[in-house]
């Protein structure tokens, strides 16, 4: 719990939701999207941290201690960062096709203008 | 075979799907023949594997399969698991089945692709499939939020097929910016959830819900309602949805309104039945309000289009309004009807986008002010348009009279304003549709086509399946009531058990049991009504279609095509539904 984690991770996220409402650019758009994924994997991550734990990567117990004491310790939550990885895998593939996307939409609109991108509407 | 044999085959009815999909494009290299013949396959394993577990499942039981044999430990279970119940099942049966059909008549009607689009359409199509299926076993939530992704991004591709056309590319950034916004709310929910009880396995999360929801839990289930409520294409998140379908190809169409959209309504009912046993009250408002604008505005928007596609995609919206409102009425009888429209509207809706990818097939024509006089050069055509019509009009003998007709009767009694919006929008849509069916089929036309290419055997073999499904499941009532849909609406009604079963690895649900008086004159009457007042509002619109247009000209005008205003819309509707459920 970092509170300072999730008034960041608010403030990115909002900034994204700003970008993708009000910029009429194509790639602004892109890049809005991608402000508000990475503002979650701060929050994501930062859910994940107890106060004065350690990276979850366990190699062999402390001295004194046997494998099932590792589940004890005072890790941060591997579950929660392991969320925030899948994330990461899906959000670079869906950028890479929102960018696709763009660049087929510049080649046919001559434009990236959302408002002259509008063929479909009704 | 015992119930362990039956639970270690669920797997592979999503596999089949994605080693079909594997296969598409690398044999498609060879020849395109073999890529479908493939791909058929692999749906039909999925379809073999999900029919051989249907009697047991159908029959009450959960069958539950822990992925990889991760069992759970001292009551936590952080593996995936897979969970076939009924409702599960039907939905996953639904998408292998009439998935199989639509990728039949993909190739009869676009068999003229290149072998290297053939191999990417079939491997993007039985993505799609997969993950539909995929969404309907699970019994995990991140998995749940996976399977959202994969269809997510199948269905950008499948958008865009047509790359040279630039509508296409628009519609397919649309559909990835507010599908993409819906992936982050579904995403923030899953670990706000995580983060709340511990715990992704739906038996586990329910265990672990407090009795009074804190506010994490508040937020997560509007920020559900809004995620899955915009793959599902509520208003006011649908403004991917019309762009979309008018874009695809026919079949694809197809796919989204009949199958991939019921994706965003099942992980509805999952989060708000099996995870929050529908507490708070207030998100069944929610959800009737959702419900009602999507069920209302879709069908007025529908019946203003030129576009036969894009009217069809604006049916769509309006038909989850109306099951969105079975699903916030919650009773016994709303839940067997919802779920039986469900699978009405998956072969009703499927029929006629096929219809429409034939027209479009036969005449090269998308636009009903062009379009005419149709049913004397195409028989077959007109009987499967009418027959998809009639059916969504609610016409008896055919299947859409018995789930409209559960839902209308269950919103007789205590919800008289949902009775009313569901009657008007049930006008408005025999009136769309009628109109559609007049303009398209019946309306004189004097020139000749200039071509006029033939129908192949696959797109009459899914014709001829199709409406013989909806004749199907409007004559036998009383036995898809007992054995298809009473089961599945058990998953709802005894969310408690459900969820308990797929942490404990077994268990046993009973069925729903609602009766249908099919005869009763008060249904006969519901239903003959909305049909002449439709038809004479059809018959205003088509002899005044300024004045028609008129009207409806500031919810049209609404839908400028800006991906910023419609991503306004979505996000104005997720602020909504947060700021209510959080002041509860």
């Amino acid at each position: 719990m970092i509170y300072v984690n999730y008034a960041v991770a608010g403030v990115v996220f909002s900034l994204g939701v700003f970008t993708v409402l009000t910029r009429r650019n194509l790639v602004k758009i892109v890049m809005g999207l991608s402000l508000m994924e990475g503002s979650i994997y701060v929050l994501v991550i930062s859910t994940a941290y107890r106060r004065g734990s350690t990276a979850p990567v366990l190699l062999t117990p402390p001295h004194g201690f046997g494998e099932r004491a590792l589940a004890r310790g005072n890790v941060a939550d591997p579950v929660l960062q392991n969320i925030a990885l899948t994330a990461v895998i899906i959000g670079v593939a869906v950028t890479a096709v929102l960018l696709a996307a763009v660049v087929r939409v510049a080649q046919h609109y001559r434009t990236l203008d959302a408002d002259d991108v509008r063929e479909l509407r009704g | 075979m015992n119930d362990a044999d039956l639970s270690s085959l669920l797997p592979l009815a999503v596999v089949a799907p994605i080693v079909g999909a594997v296969a598409a494009p690398l044999l498609a290299r060879w020849s395109g023949r073999a890529a479908l013949a493939v791909s058929l396959l692999a749906l039909g394993c999925a379809s073999g594997v999900l029919v051989l577990v249907a009697p047991t499942v159908l029959g009450g039981t959960v069958l539950v399969e822990e992925v990889g044999g991760w069992r759970p430990v001292g009551g936590s279970q952080l593996g995936v698991t897979f969970a076939a119940d009924a409702l599960g099942l039907v939905f996953a049966l639904l998408c292998a089945v009439v998935g199989g059909l639509l990728l039949l008549f993909t190739f009869s009607d676009l068999a003229d692709l290149g072998r290297r689009e053939t191999g990417g359409y079939a491997c993007l199509f039985q993505l799609l499939l997969a993950a539909l299926i995929g969404s309907a076993l699970t019994a995990d939530l991140l998995n749940l939020f996976v399977w959202f992704e994969v269809a997510a991004l199948a269905s950008y591709g499948l958008t865009g097929f047509f790359l040279e056309r630039p509508y296409a590319v628009e519609a397919a950034f649309k559909i990835m910016v507010l599908t993409n916004m819906a992936a982050f709310y579904v995403f923030v929910a899953v670990a706000l959830v995580y983060a709340g009880q511990g715990a992704l396995n739906f038996g586990q999360v329910r265990a672990s819900m407090p009795h009074a929801l804190g506010s994490a839990d508040l937020v997560a289930l509007a920020l559900v309602v809004a995620g899955f409520g915009t793959k599902a294409g509520l208003v006011p998140f649908h403004g991917w949805l019309a762009d979309a379908h008018t874009a695809a190809p026919g079949p694809v169409s197809a796919l989204f309104s009949g199958l991939m959209v019921n994706l965003g309504l099942l992980g509805l009912l999952r989060v708000v039945f099996d995870l929050y046993d529908a507490r708070p009250g207030a998100v069944l408002v929610l959800l009737g309000v959702l419900g009602s604008l999507a069920a209302i505005g879709g069908a007025a928007l529908a019946l203003v289009q030129d576009d036969l596609k894009r009217l069809l995609a604006y049916d769509t919206v309006s038909q989850m309004g109306v099951l969105v409102i079975a699903l916030s009425v919650a009773s016994d009888e709303s839940l067997t009807g919802l779920v039986y429209h469900l699978v009405d509207h998956a072969l009703f809706k499927s029929l006629l986008f096929l219809c429409a990818g034939a027209i479009v097939h036969a005449t090269g024509m998308t636009k009903l002010s062009e379009m005419g006089g149709l049913a004397r050069h195409r028989r077959v055509l007109t009987i499967a348009f009418v027959v998809g019509a009639l059916s969504i009009a609610g016409v008896p003998p055919l299947n859409g009279y018995v789930s409209l007709g559960l839902i209308h009767e269950s919103t007789e009694h205590g919800h008289l304003a949902l009775f009313v919006v569901l009657t008007l929008a049930q006008v408005l849509t025999v009136a769309a549709l009628a109109r559609a069916t007049y303009l398209a089929f019946f309306r004189r036309r004097d020139d000749d086509y200039d071509r006029f290419e033939r129908p192949r055997v696959g797109m009459v073999v899914a014709f001829l399946s199709l409406s013989a499904g909806c004749v199907a499941f409007g004559v036998a009532p009383t036995w898809v009531l007992d054995h298809v849909a009473g089961p599945a609406a058990a998953s709802l009604t005894e969310s408690g058990a459900y969820a308990a079963a797929t942490l404990r690895g077994h268990g046993t649900l009973t069925a729903v049991h609602v009766p249908f008086p099919y005869l009763d004159p008060v249904r006969l009457l519901v239903s003959g009504g909305t049909v002449v007042v439709g038809l004479l509002l059809a018959w205003w619109a088509v002899r005044h279609e300024g004045r028609s247009a008129r009207a409806l000209r500031p919810l049209v005008a609404l839908h400028t095509g800006s991906v910023n205003d419609y991503a306004a819309f979505a996000v104005l509707g997720a602020v909504v539904a947060v700021v209510v459920l959080a002041a509860t």
